[in-house]
């Protein structure tokens, strides 16, 4: 039995064997057709077509959609005053203050002659901010995304650029809120690479308006060479969306307030003037090197206050109404040379080092009657002035500067001085120097700071100190008698403190990408 | 309040000592363009950098840049001095930076 059974088992497993060697065979060939068929494949395909292709759709998704930025800061300020009392005493105040400042950037290129930019921002005090319901000026236009308050978002950017060529003309025309705050040579201080539009020794503040360039370098062959004009309104005459509800929230609403023919936007003896500036940039030269720019302008309806209903039993203590109104035109310009990279090649610290040095000047010219501080003290029945003076007065500033690499690699040391004189005026109110514009200052002032990357480009560090050495009062405020220079002794005469100095030292830590 | 400003400079110069290493700079790229190529080229910084897609100009600024010197020294016969010199070799990370920074498919939306 044994014997039939063997040959039978070994029969039956060989004819197995052969079975799957032919089943193996048809898959290996079945493999090779497939491997031949990819190869085929492979072989049709264009890499560069591919990659051609792959960019062709990176560019078209870049331009397709709006980019956005962010820049963050935290800061500590540590502020300090220095006065002198009409008596004579010396007092000084100080505090240390935390903040935070967003600033949302984005813009987009629908159209190659077709740019959209904006940037909104919020700059707040660490929590609540009481001085924001309690102060008119608090929120300010000017200066809303560049002086902390409250933790509200304002619009900080918004403009459209249209661009193209007249030959060999380059232009572009633009409408809509300036980027117009750290402008030219401002910009280092803020530690920002590219300058906004204007010179920032004289006009560093948020408005709205219009600008057309034109880039002549091709046609004088002078590098760099071009023109902008520059059209601004910094205040709007008009008045509220319900106007006559002045008293909504308060005590002074009438009958006569309810039953008044409502007329939104409309302007009444209280609002403020328009206030308009028209202004040509000149950029005489820029290789990269070296760079001379120059700005005129001239601001027409200058707002000032007006001191009304005024009861004059005790000036000192009474409360007036006041409101802002037109006290005359101002005229101004300036012209900055800047050296980003000294000399050509004498050492890398050179190459690396910026120097730039600014004059500026402005130039009051009165118009109109209205009532100042003296006018409430029984001094006269209304005036003509601008800055305290009845006559034109014409005011400088010079400014100058350097920016070093620091220590280490990629950080970088700024030291700054500029000066200014009795009759001085700029508009630099959207400067963020929480003790008010340096810029502004009539007298001295010194800035140092040192800036280092923490992580790369996207988180640094920024130590800062801001010292300002007052000649004369009334340096930040507006165009009528409250911007008036007083020295120390002028100042204690009208029984006024004389702010002696500020300063201002800060430590911050900002991201941006 | 004296306190806390020492903590902060304290922490500032602790920030100081751990800060990162070197970058490249695309703002000095755009500034030694300005100085050194933009009369050679006829041509501003933002029109410059669009003729090529960022890996281009990787692919071109590869190794010591060898590709980019040979194709625009021969496309503009005015950069030749300059980019076989000693500045361009020592700027030239730099200026690779701000190449791919405004690329055309960059997405980077110019100022004017």
């Amino acid at each position: 039995m044994k014997k039939i059974i063997a040959p039978l088992l070994i029969g039956a497993a060989l004819s197995s064997a052969f079975g799957a060697d032919d089943s193996l065979k048809q898959e290996i060939e079945a493999l090779k057709v497939q491997m031949a068929e990819l190869k085929n494949a492979q072989a049709k395909l264009n890499i560069d077509a591919l990659r051609a292709q792959v960019s062709e759709i990176k560019a078209h998704d870049s331009g397709d959609n709006v980019k956005f930025n962010i820049d963050f800061r935290t800061a500590y300020d540590i502020i300090d005053y220095k006065m002198q009392t009409p008596t004579g005493a010396s007092t000084s105040t100080d505090n240390g203050v935390w903040t935070n400042k967003l600033i949302l950037g984005m813009g987009a290129q629908p159209a190659d002659n077709l740019v959209f930019k904006g940037a909104l921002g919020a700059y707040t005090t660490f929590g609540n901010n009481s001085s924001s319901d309690q102060n008119g000026f608090q929120g300010m236009d000017w200066y809303g995304t560049q002086s902390p308050g409250d933790s509200t978002i304002k619009l900080r950017e918004a403009y459209f650029l249209y661009f193209g060529d007249m030959g060999d003309v380059h232009y572009s025309a633009s409408f809509g809120r300036r980027p117009s705050v750290d402008g030219f040579l401002t910009n280092l201080r803020a530690g920002n690479a590219d300058p906004a539009s204007p010179i920032g020794h004289n006009i560093n503040m948020e408005f709205d308006g219009a600008s057309f360039k034109f880039d002549v370098d091709k046609i004088t062959g002078i590098a760099g060479m071009y023109f902008k004009i520059c059209l601004g309104r910094g205040n709007s005459d008009a008045d509220a969306r319900f106007p006559e509800f002045t008293g909504y929230n308060g005590t002074n609403f009438t009958m006569a307030d309810a039953t008044a023919a409502h007329t939104p936007y409309s302007t009444n003896g209280n609002d403020a003037p328009n206030m308009d500036l028209a202004g040509l940039i000149w950029q005489i030269y820029d290789d990269g090197q070296y760079k001379v720019m120059t700005n005129y302008f001239k601001g027409w309806n200058m707002m000032g206050a007006n001191f009304t209903n005024l009861t004059n039993v005790n000036p000192m203590t009474d409360s007036y109404n006041v409101s802002l109104t037109d006290v005359g035109d101002l005229t101004g310009g300036a012209v900055s040379f800047q050296v980003n990279g000294i000399g050509d090649g004498i050492s890398d610290f050179l190459d690396d080092s910026i120097f730039f040095a600014s004059y500026a000047f402005s130039k009051t010219d009165p118009k109109g009657i209205h009532s100042t501080l003296y006018t409430a003290m029984g001094m006269n029945a209304g005036e003509t002035e601008m800055l305290g003076s009845s006559d034109k007065e014409t005011g400088y500033s010079i400014y100058t500067g350097i920016q070093v690499p620091g220590f280490m690699k990629d950080q970088r040391l700024g030291i700054e001085y500029n000066h200014g004189s009795k009759y001085w005026r700029s508009f630099t109110y959207g400067e963020d120097t929480l003790i008010g514009s340096k810029l502004a200052a009539r007298g001295d002032a010194y800035e140092i700071y040192y800036t280092l990357p923490v992580v790369g480009k996207n988180l640094t560090a920024q130590i800062s100190y801001v010292y300002i050495d007052y000649d004369y009062t009334g340096s930040d405020m507006f165009f009528d008698s409250t911007g008036k220079p007083m020295n120390k002794a002028e100042a204690a005469a009208a029984g006024a403190t004389f702010i002696e100095s500020a300063s201002d030292i800060r430590l911050s830590l900002r991201y941006r990408y | 309040m004296k306190k806390v400003l020492g903590l902060l400079v304290s922490a500032f110069l602790l920030v100081g000592m751990m800060s990162t290493s070197a970058f490249a700079d695309a703002a000095k790229g755009q500034k030694y363009y300005l100085k050194y190529m933009k009369d050679g080229s006829g041509m501003n910084g933002a029109k410059f950098a669009t003729q090529h897609t960022q890996a281009e100009w990787k692919a071109l600024f590869d190794g010591k840049a060898e590709k980019f010197i040979a194709e625009y020294s021969k496309k503009f016969p005015g950069l030749d001095a300059f980019l076989k010199g000693d500045k361009f070799e020592k700027f030239m990370p730099d200026i690779r930076d701000f190449c791919i920074e405004f690329a055309s498919d960059s997405g980077n939306v110019p100022s004017c």
